[in-house]
């Protein structure tokens, strides 16, 4: 086993060599959280080009045309891709989330027709769960679908969608019930992005930057075989993709951490704010904090009951960035204070201001600590 | 709450299981049979000394479950000692050790301690203050300048102080030319703190734990405004909070574990850290525990307040959270050496 994870690891190591070189080098770095707006165009060649390495889908079984790779050998890809500065993906919600859901609740026909595409790199994917009216009330879905002329039909809005106007396709929650409320009712629809009925609006964050959209659907069509699951349980087949939404790339997530840190002391040293007792205590914590992260993440990947774990992970490491992103402002001091021509910021403001999108997406703290209460603790729910 | 899940081998689920269940029998005289009938001391000790050739993985399961409900017996220094003298190859007061007749501590902190003598042997004088489970040692293991030596206590003058923690007992240590056994050198010292910084920080996560499970029960039996108060989010939402702090303490003090065994450069962190982060998690726990319970929180009667000292203690000895924090600093590489 060691043997193999170590062959796997040179595997990995030349293969990220060899390829993110040449017409590649510039995206090293490129397009992490906060910077999902940069070089689209390069990154989507550079999905093709990992997927035309067999590098999509590491864990899924070999007979849905993954590699059957244990989780020990997807942590060592994710670390070496983050240590080699590979770039944000863009096709990660195809890979980590339509794919996983799909293999546990697609129908034959549905995996052959959508598993190659995000293997292969070529088909990109958006999450159509979020609505102006539901955000950490997920539940509350008003976009809706129906099946007329052998087409489901949708009207309605999604926001906060990531990559909207990159993508081939969206997965969409909907409402296909008429007078269903909450949980009932909701069909999961695989729907093309590339028609008149829908409508990409980016959102202006207070970066300034547009990673996030707003999705309207205008009379959109799907086929009416592109259900996930049966209609009307749509919000079973949801809630399994959320449950996959960490995992493994928690290491890379976590080597990402690391460079930001080291970047951050990289500036307390050279701008002498480390010789201040306060700040080097700060700068201590946060290293101490990101340890603990690791050693944490490392105890319960392995464990057979992860209870609860995701989302104390997430409510960890969401509450540990944000503070690394108020430390690497308060290290610059007043050169914090200044931008750019053209509102270009820099990494350290860019950090800051980023960061307070971690402790509310994919649910907000307050939804991670409920569930925590709830699920995890038994605390009883309100009335 | 009860992280062990995340990280017993079955063999230790079961020794867990047995050692909880025994202390939750309320037995009389639970030093004796602790040892006696449970050989916990014995856990790390080869089996040519009277040991059960366990690790001090599995020590740190008795640890953890005896720090747990504050069990009045000084098992950590002892079982320590026990692994400490063994890893060390010196066969003194080990069999005593290991079958409960003699009771160690641990005065590894700063002291002022001069040491003069050999591998054979020599003379210890100084004093020690703040010595854990101090009053009713037979054996010390004292760290000096370059070494750690072992003393009886019946060479010592031992006065034993009142603390603010009654759960455990402290003395003050008087050596004047004191016959003592030398076990290692000074990395040897380095690695017995390393390993009680451990075994505090198994102990305070354990005990935060069960601060955090006594707070949950409480808060789904208590009734105001006509409904349990832990129905109020606001008490949910500080119990999610320290339920998350708690959990990446157990992995951090289970890191260090792993560290002690197999990974020595790893250790050199992981064991100062985990026991700054898991005593100031067990702070932040016993003070929740306080003020969830409300006013029956604040008496004598209630046992808040025994957790409450007991972090306090615990944080404060044996490394300071600002001076772990500036000697992690130093180790990481983050300030100069």
């Amino acid at each position: 086993m060691e043997s193999s994870l170590n062959e796997f690891r040179s595997e990995v190591r030349s293969w990220l060599n060899e390829n993110l070189s040449g017409e590649f080098a510039h995206l090293i770095g490129m397009g992490g959280p906060g910077r999902e707006h940069e070089l689209v165009g390069e990154r989507l060649e550079w999905e093709r080009r990992l997927g035309s390495g067999g590098w999509i889908g590491l864990g899924w079984p070999e007979a849905d045309g993954g590699r059957g790779l244990s989780w020990e050998h997807q942590v060592i890809f994710y670390s070496e891709y983050a240590r080699a500065g590979g770039p944000g993906r863009v096709g990660h919600i195809g890979e980590q989330l339509l794919g996983p859901t799909l293999l546990a609740h697609g129908t034959p026909e549905q995996k052959a027709r959508f598993l190659p595409g995000i293997l292969n790199g070529t088909e990109m994917w958006c999450q159509g769960y979020s609505e102006p009216d539901a955000g950490s009330d997920l539940a509350n879905v008003r976009t809706r679908a129906g099946l007329r002329d052998g087409q489901w039909h949708i009207d309605g809005q999604k926001v906060w969608t990531s990559l909207a106007h990159h993508a081939d396709w969206c997965f969409v929650i909907a409402r296909t019930e008429p007078g269903s409320s909450r949980h009932k009712g909701l069909s999961y629809l695989l729907v093309p992005m590339k028609q008149d009925g829908i409508e990409v609006r980016p959102i202006v964050q207070l970066t300034g930057t547009s990673e996030f959209n707003e999705v309207f659907f205008d009379d959109a069509v799907t086929d009416s075989s592109h259900v996930v699951g049966e209609p009307g349980e749509g919000w079973k087949v949801a809630m399994g993709t959320l449950a996959v939404e960490r995992g493994v790339s928690t290491f890379g997530q976590q080597l990402g951490f690391q460079r930001e840190f080291d970047a951050v002391l990289a500036a307390a040293r050279e701008n002498g704010a480390i010789d201040d007792p306060a700040v080097s205590a700060r700068l201590t914590d946060a290293w101490t904090g990101l340890r603990v992260l690791r050693y944490t993440a490392e105890g319960t990947l392995g464990a057979a009951d992860p209870g609860g774990a995701a989302n104390i992970a997430k409510l960890l490491w969401a509450n540990w960035h944000r503070d690394l992103g108020e430390l690497a402002v308060d290290v610059l001091g007043p050169d914090a204070t200044v931008a750019d021509p053209g509102y270009d910021l820099s990494d350290e403001q860019r950090l800051f201001l980023f960061t307070r999108a971690d402790t509310i997406y994919g649910g907000s703290n307050e939804i991670q600590r409920n569930v925590i209460a709830e699920r995890l603790l038994g605390l009883p729910r309100g009335r | 709450m009860d992280f062990s899940g995340l990280t017993d081998t079955p063999e230790q689920a079961e020794l867990r299981t047995a050692v909880r269940g025994f202390l939750a029998s309320a037995p009389e005289n639970p030093w004796k049979r602790l040892t006696g009938e449970l050989g916990l001391t014995a856990l790390a000790v080869p089996e040519s000394l009277g040991g059960a050739d366990a690790t001090l993985a599995e020590v740190m399961v008795a640890v953890e479950e005896t720090g747990r409900v504050l069990a009045p017996v000084p098992y950590l220094p002892t079982a320590l000692a026990a692994a400490i003298l063994a890893e060390a190859g010196v066969e003194d007061f080990v069999p005593g050790l290991a079958d409960g007749t003699l009771t160690a501590a641990l005065a590894l902190g700063p002291g002022v301690t001069t040491f003069s003598g050999d591998a054979d042997g020599g003379k210890l004088s100084g004093t020690v203050r703040n010595v854990l489970d101090g009053p009713e040692a037979d054996v010390f293991l004292v760290r000096v300048a370059g070494a750690l030596v072992a003393v009886r206590a019946a060479d010592a003058a031992v006065t034993p102080v009142e603390t603010l923690d009654q759960t455990r007992g402290q003395a003050l240590v008087r050596f004047t030319g004191a016959p003592a056994v030398r076990v290692g050198d000074g990395d040897f010292a380095d690695r017995a703190e390393g390993l009680l910084w451990t075994a505090l920080a198994a102990e305070s996560a354990a005990a935060a734990a069960q601060c955090l499970s006594r707070c949950v029960e409480y808060l789904k039996t208590r009734v105001q405004f006509g409904r349990p108060i832990g129905e109020f989010q606001a008490l949910k939402h500080r119990c999610a909070d320290l339920a998350a702090e708690l959990e990446s303490a157990w992995m951090t003090a289970h890191a260090a574990v792993r560290a002690a065994l197999s990974d020595p450069e790893e250790f050199a962190i992981a064991a100062p850290l985990a026991k700054r982060y898991c005593a100031d998690a067990f702070f932040r726990a016993a003070a929740e525990m306080i003020q969830l319970h409300g006013g029956i929180g604040f008496t004598w009667e209630h046992d808040a307040h025994r957790y409450l000292k007991r972090a306090k203690s615990t944080q404060l000895l044996h490394g300071t959270p600002a001076e772990l924090r500036t000697l992690i600093a130093r180790r990481a590489g983050l300030l100069p050496a």
